[in-house]
């Protein structure tokens, strides 16, 4: 029982790492990207191959991870540089569309739909160690870390090229570095997430790195607050447990259950969007959130 | 020949995607809502259809019912959920969330009540003959192509020649131009969603007969109408129909050179070297950062 | 695309709650919890609902004739047939629900859920499967469906039989897709036929005439499809709709309705597990009957399965009851090799030392909506 809490507390910060990186572009650059799962599955692949080849060390997993991820976030920063808004979200798809078509077929890295089976038990300095208070310390380390760049000049740099691009421009910021770093820092942030993901699984394989995915890490933000510190992993922590609610529904047909949580998902999605647009923790009376 | 029968497959593809794309164009262009559920007008379309057809009910019932439910969908998509939502300036990605919310309700209310998986209109008019050798064509292929005639040159002439078309694309120019020559915007936007919604269902009553539905499908459609929109460029629904035929035949035509596997990928590939290369798309006007 | 497919995620949810809710672990008048990974929506869900009925019946079976001191009764896990949730699912039931037995079925979920039970020690028994690398995942993974190698050896014979020696493979790239490949790339050529062209075709793709192009280019005398769940469908109706006029065959996934419904799989043959169900034991016939009256349809492989693999459970418990030995995978396992045959549905069940069922093979032709026994 506890064994399962920790687990389901694993996943719970682990998404809240991915949402929370996300938030650094969407909330902090006015970036919205819908390709975060795809960072998350290439920490996750590295991670795996890593722990599988090499050694499972958690720690040398998560680096390669945010190397790999972070390295490839120019895939990305590319578009980011040229366009805006849903332009950008549209290049955002497309690269996510691409990628899952590439996690299938590129057997060698990841297995293609069957996906990467038996990957060992993390190790820590030699000692196998649970994923949960790697996640837990990951988590609260991109946290500070966000806090830290949100009142810095960085952050500061970033709200304003977020708010007014060419002025920010004009005042002599360098727009592309500053872009270009935002985003290596959210992919790697991904890509750590990725690897605690393949390790605390043991399994990973396409299907968890999809356009839902992205879509679902981005509606943990908007529902939480984009810009705010805390938004996304309180919009982690109720989607994910969201659905919960369902499991005290007297009596549901066992072939619909899967339908009728995914439609009270959906409202729920819809419904906070009309009634509180700027998300959970964002201040209404700021009114707008970005973009 | 094998180019031949994959271009002429890819016509017929296109053509449903330019009709569905246009619709999309359309109310993004007037409204510059970013309708994420315009794939779910083509799901409900396509099973209207699917029901009266089943029903015994002839074809042109069938249609009408269709062109009504994608149309009611797309008003009150925006009466009750994105105008309550711009009312408090609510940024592009919440109307995105909120889309995409509304979708997965959808489909999964399609699944319950019509089955999930697939389903199909059962036709004649899908299977093809040998007209060339080793070129198969189906009856479709020519409904298709003269739908996707009539329709744009309808739509073009709705857009040219009608008041209420002329301020459509006044809209999309300039509300506040618009809103000081008295013309309400709140109804040209209903009058762009109804418009719009109603160019997916003739593509989906097609799909219907040729690939089959299935309650995801409006998925697909939705990332192919948003590619093409932005490929031919921002406000131009001459573009975005090009586009549209465009990918079809992209992703057709690809399998002379790549695996099977591969075809889906193409058209997001096309998408995403346009955004880097040329962002402006086709015709549109150029809005690089 | 798959569509929006948010229930994995909802699943991580109900889990969250499900301690709250069903506190303590079985006690002893607890019912046996038999856990189920079954797609229950999305677009395989028809699988599930046609697993889930088998299994259904047999409990019901075993209530009315007293087999077990417990009760038996269903935890279901949708699993959407993605392995992701399908981990997600098995660590519940293992964790949370302490199932004492967990029905599986598709290749690519029962093997990513394997090592789950595997480390638990609980058994596992897939009905629906038939990638031929599931035999022998793990000791507690039994199969109670002939796999795909025994389907292929059974079918290739009666292929070069009607002279369909040129074979053309459309299948999905999943790992039962790559088993089919290679069996039919080694088996082919050894029975005297040949792999005239392979076409892989994404998990969620839609169109098909381009392929149907790409098929017709290769001449072949059949082309076998390696899908399963509604693609299966929108596959034949692609080919056959675009000049496809050769034979279409298959394996056991085709038996569901929305092929042999699909006026265009008429004629498409495949094979299967032999049933008998009018002539055969009491077992069969009873199952058969009560399955049409409660269903209105004849029950097809899937129900027979997962009918069989409870059943199998009821009888091994009756008989570690009978011992007084605790219900877990360790005594259950070496009751099923202790005794190794086992009165089922269809006949006699024999099981191997991996704990796989092998059975007879059958070929079916759909015809008129309906499948027919043809071999």
């Amino acid at each position: 029982m506890i064994a399962y809490a920790a687990n389901l507390a694993t996943i719970v910060a682990i998404f809240g790492i991915l949402a929370a990186t996300l938030n650094f572009v969407v909330g902090f650059a006015g970036i919205f990207s819908v390709a975060h799962a795809v960072f998350f599955g290439l920490g996750a692949y590295a991670g795996a191959q890593v722990a599988l080849h090499i050694v499972p060390d958690a720690l040398l997993a998560c680096v390669v991870a945010a190397v790999v991820a972070g390295g490839l976030s120019l895939c990305l920063a590319l578009p980011a540089l040229r366009v805006r808004g849903e332009y950008f979200v549209a290049a955002s798809l497309g690269l996510q569309m691409m990628a899952t078509t590439l996690f299938s077929e590129a057997k060698a890295f990841t297995g293609g739909i069957g996906g990467l089976v038996a990957i060992p038990r993390p190790t820590l300095f030699g000692m196998e160690v649970s994923v949960l208070p790697l996640a837990l310390v990951a988590l609260a380390l991109i946290l500070f870390a966000t806090a830290l760049l949100q009142r810095g000049a960085f952050g500061r740099t970033l709200q304003a090229l977020r708010d007014a691009e060419s002025a920010a421009e004009a005042l002599g910021k360098n727009v592309a570095a500053a872009k270009t770093l935002a985003m290596l820092f959210a992919c790697a942030g991904a890509g750590i997430a990725g690897a605690l993901f393949a390790l605390h699984l043991s399994f990973v394989n396409v299907e968890s790195f999809t356009m839902d995915q992205s879509v679902l890490v981005m509606a943990m933000v908007i529902i939480g607050g984009t810009g705010t510190l805390w938004g996304p992993v309180i919009g982690a922590i109720i989607l994910l447990s969201l659905p919960a609610g369902l499991a005290f529904v007297p009596f549901i047909p066992a072939t619909e259950v899967g339908a009728v949580q995914q439609i009270i998902y959906g409202l729920a999605m819809t419904l906070l969007m009309i009634f509180r647009p700027a998300g959970l923790v964002g201040d209404l009376s700021k009114g707008r959130a970005t973009a | 020949m094998l180019f031949l029968q994959l271009l002429l497959q890819g016509i017929q593809t296109g053509a449903l995607y330019a009709l569905t794309a246009a619709g999309f164009a359309l109310i993004f262009g007037a409204t510059r809502i970013f309708h994420f559920a315009h794939g779910t007008s083509f799901t409900l379309a396509g099973y209207a259809f699917l029901f009266c057809w089943n029903g015994g009910l002839p074809g042109w019932i069938g249609t009408l019912a269709g062109i009504a439910v994608a149309m009611l969908f797309g008003l009150a998509m925006e009466r009750l959920v994105y105008r309550p939502i711009q009312r408090h300036e609510g940024s592009f990605f919440t109307v995105f969330v909120a889309a995409f919310g509304v979708a997965v309700v959808v489909q999964n209310l399609v699944g319950m009540v019509a089955g999930r998986g697939f389903a199909s209109v059962d036709t004649r008019l899908s299977l093809a003959t040998e007209v060339l050798p080793d070129v198969f064509l189906a009856p479709i292929f020519w409904i298709a192509i003269a739908v996707a005639v009539v329709l744009f040159a309808a739509l073009s002439a709705f857009l040219t020649r009608t008041h209420a078309g002329v301020a459509l694309r006044a809209l999309a120019q300039n509300p506040d131009l618009l809103r000081a020559y008295g013309l309400s915007s709140n109804r040209l936007s209903m009058l762009a969603f109804a418009v719009g919604s109603a160019m997916a269902a003739p593509a989906a009553i097609l799909t219907a007969m040729t690939t089959g539905l299935n309650e995801a499908i409006g998925h697909h459609v939705m990332l192919i109408s948003m590619a093409a929109t932005i490929v031919g460029g921002v406000g131009s629904l001459r573009g975005a129909a090009l586009a549209g035929l465009m990918l079809g035949v992209a992703e057709s035509v690809a399998l002379q050179f790549v695996d099977t596997q591969w075809a889906e990928a193409v058209s997001f590939l096309v998408l995403f070297a346009f955004i880097i290369f040329r962002p402006s798309g086709f015709f549109g006007v150029a809005q690089t950062r | 695309m798959s569509g929006p497919q948010i229930a994995r995620r909802a699943l991580m949810g109900t889990a969250l709650a499900a301690p709250f809710i069903r506190p303590a672990a079985a006690q002893g008048g607890d019912p046996y919890v038999i856990g189920t990974l079954f797609p229950m929506s999305g677009p395989n869900g028809e699988y599930g609902t046609l697993f889930t009925s088998g299994a259904a019946l047999a409990i019901e079976h075993a209530a009315q004739d007293r087999m077990l001191r417990r009760p038996m009764r269903i935890q279901a896990e949708d699993t959407q047939a993605l392995p992701q949730q399908g981990v997600i699912g098995m660590t519940k039931l293992v964790n949370v629900d302490k199932a004492h037995y967990v029905l599986v079925g598709f290749t690519a979920v029962s093997k990513a859920v394997a090592p789950v039970g595997d480390r638990a020690k609980t058994i596992m028994v897939n009905g629906g499967a038939v990638g031929p690398d599931l035999a022998g995942l793990s000791p507690y993974f039994w199969n109670v469906i002939p796999l795909a190698h025994l389907e292929t050896q059974a079918f290739l014979p009666f292929l070069m039989q009607r002279n369909l020696k040129r074979i053309a493979l459309v299948y999905v790239d999943d790992p039962l897709g790559d088993a089919i490949l290679g069996l039919l790339r080694t088996e082919l050529p050894k029975t005297g036929g040949e792999l005239a062209g392979t076409f892989s075709v994404p998990r969620t793709a839609q169109q098909f005439g381009p392929v149907a192009a790409r098929v017709r280019q290769v001449r072949a005398d059949a082309v076998y499809v390696a899908s399963f769940g509604a693609q299966q469908a929108q596959i034949i109706k692609g080919l056959r709709d675009n000049g496809i006029r050769q034979p279409i065959v298959g394996y056991s996934a085709l038996s569901i309705a929305s092929v042999t419904a699909l006026p265009e799989a008429e004629g498409v043959i495949f094979t299967s597990q032999k049933f008998d169900y009018t002539g055969g034991s009491e077992i069969t016939r009873r199952f058969a009957t009560d399955f049409k009256a409660k269903h209105g349809s004849e029950p097809g492989a899937y129900n027979a399965n997962y009918y069989n693999a409870v059943r199998l459970f009821a009888l091994l418990a009756k008989d570690l009851e009978a011992q007084n030995t605790e219900v877990n995978g360790d005594s259950l396992r070496a009751t099923l090799l202790r005794v190794r045959e086992f009165d089922l549905v269809g006949g006699k069940g024999r099981f191997d030392d991996q704990g796989n069922m092998s059975a007879d093979i059958q070929v079916n032709e759909i015809r008129g909506g309906r499948v027919v026994p043809i071999a």
